[in-house]
């Protein structure tokens, strides 16, 4: 498999809600391995185009293809097993339990989900202590370590953020699908949640993210489309997008 | 010492519905109104077998099971669809059809008047009449399901529950199959509560549907409520306070014509009281916001 081949394709895909078009005849293709950002301007479609690829809404008409299948109209668990893993806007980690758990709850394919499993648990004694370990090498990935058993409620919004990550790297998502994922997070935790993107690359992940900085999306980037009344208006390299004068004149209004 | 027995063995009998119920309540998050319609099934099934057809109590309380389990698809259904308050008024109307059959279908169940004279169960040919081996009978059962409940709550199929009960959107975006999750949860409480049912029926050798109706469902959930949801230790501390409890009001030797409304207000104050100061009850670990 090529390194910048596809790993997703949409084309002429529409989603509208009542006489809303939010999303009218989008195509797009996310290269592997790389940092694909969509920009645009508040209601210009792009969380409805997220939640579209991630199954939570169906497309009115339209392919999407995430490695040579189709996915649309398959349930949102289905595609998430495919690899394509979410962080929401508003993080939505699981409050009650701790970091670790966060973790674990993600593991892909647990025999231990299957109830009649836990008759002989003791078969998957390994298997346990396996994904134990892989685990807390996340969450140090991601610098947590040290709140490995802290409930994630008590975390700040950008340690949230952080663990949301983890738990896509455990659950071997292979795209990642970040909603703002700087919103609301401390000016110092910034940096850390972008390294981390960077470093999910390197990791060989694709990330397809919605930024609204713009600072963010020229350093962290490789690729950028721009989506304007639930339409790609302009795509290209960060400079190419972001220095063009019409997109200023509809993002900025200058 | 028969009267401590007595005690001991309702505790035994309410572990089943109250560990059960945590597995929906304290960890799927979903607010079942319905158990004691389970307990039911359980206890019929169960006696209906053994009184009409002669069957040994064994594969009548497997049957029981099963058909407990079984009927429990039909509330799993909705509660894939409705979360919150539409999932409780979903289980209220299961409980009261439930209920209902169980009142109204007379040929089969006897209806108001009940089915007396229950066999007592026998192991191996050896009758268990006599309530010290009564005891020990239902002690087995209750440590049979607190075995089964620790290994469950502790499981990663406990922990996908708890994610479901934290944020259902976000566990199918992690790529469970929340449906899969949610009916499992349902069949085995379901299952666990027609234990419960058996032990009853065969233990009192009279039921009735009066002892399967909303009010038994509310002091189930009171159970699992006061106790505290979401742990092991919660739902076990419910069941012993809640059964001791009527027993301590007792000697306080209260004429008879007030006892039984002290007692009611005194659970009523206790709840709101929990509700406001404790919302993970006595030993608990999951808040009720």
């Amino acid at each position: 498999m090529e390194v910048n081949g596809a790993i997703l394709e949409i084309e002429n895909l529409k989603r509208h809600f009542g006489g809303v078009r939010a999303v009218d005849g989008v195509n797009l293709t996310l290269s592997r391995g790389r940092i694909t950002a969509l920009v645009g301007p508040n209601g210009a479609g792009k969380t409805t185009l997220f939640n579209l690829v991630s199954g939570f809404l169906t497309p009115d008409d339209g392919k999407i293809v995430y490695r040579g299948e189709r996915i649309d109209k398959k349930p949102p668990w289905f595609i998430a097993r495919l690899g394509i893993g979410r962080i929401f806007q508003d993080v939505r980690i699981f409050h009650n339990l701790t970091v670790l758990e966060n973790v674990l709850s993600v593991v892909k394919d647990n025999p231990l989900e299957k109830p009649w499993n836990l008759l002989r648990a003791r078969k998957y004694r390994e298997f346990g202590k396996e994904i134990l370990e892989r685990a807390e090498r996340w969450i140090e990935f991601v610098g947590l370590a040290d709140k490995k058993d802290e409930i994630a409620e008590n975390l700040s919004y950008g340690q949230q953020k952080l663990v949301a990550i983890a738990r896509l790297l455990m659950g071997e998502f292979d795209l990642f699908l970040l909603d703002e994922p700087t919103a609301g997070v401390h000016p110092k935790m910034i940096k850390k949640v972008l390294d981390m993107i960077v470093k999910l690359k390197e990791e060989g992940k694709t990330i397809f993210v919605i930024e609204h900085n713009m600072n963010v999306v020229l350093e962290i980037s490789d690729w950028v489309y721009f989506m304007n009344e639930g339409r790609i208006v302009s795509f290209g390299t960060p400079d190419d997008v972001l220095g063009d004068k019409t997109i200023r004149a509809i993002y900025l209004g200058v | 010492m028969n009267y401590l027995l007595h005690i001991l063995i309702m505790i035994n009998i309410y572990i089943p519905l109250a560990l059960s119920l945590n597995l929906l309540v304290g960890y799927t998050g979903l607010l079942s109104m319905c158990h004691a319609a389970f307990y039911g099934i359980g206890a019929y099934t169960t006696t209906l077998l053994m009184v009409n057809l002669k069957v040994p109590f064994f594969p009548a309380l497997f049957a029981g099971i099963l058909f407990s389990s079984l009927l429990s698809l039909l509330i799993a259904y909705p509660s894939l669809r409705l979360r919150g308050d539409y999932f409780v008024l979903a289980s209220l109307g299961f409980q009261i059809i439930v209920f209902s059959i169980l009142y109204n279908w007379v040929s089969l169940t006897r209806g108001p008047y009940g089915i007396p004279g229950i066999p007592k169960p026998s192991l191996f040919g050896f009758e268990i009449d006599s309530l010290p081996f009564f005891f020990l009978f239902s002690l087995f059962f209750a440590g049979i399901t607190f075995l089964a409940f620790r290994s469950l709550y502790s499981s990663p199929f406990g922990l996908v529950l708890k994610c479901i009960r934290d944020d259902e959107l976000a566990t199918i975006a992690m790529g469970k199959n929340t449906t899969f999750f949610k009916i499992w949860a349902f069949v085995i409480a379901s299952g666990f509560a027609a234990i419960s049912g058996a032990l009853y029926a065969t233990y009192v050798t009279y039921i009735d549907p009066t002892s399967f109706t909303l009010d038994e469902s509310i002091f189930i959930l009171t159970l699992v409520m006061v106790g505290g949801a979401g742990n092991l230790k919660g739902p076990l501390s419910g069941v012993v306070f809640l059964i001791i409890l009527p027993e301590v009001l007792r000697f306080l030797g209260l004429p008879d014509t007030v006892a039984p409304n002290v007692r009611q207000m005194i659970y009523g104050g206790l709840i709101i009281y929990l509700m406001r100061k404790r919302p993970q009850g006595l030993l608990g670990e999951y808040r009720w916001r």
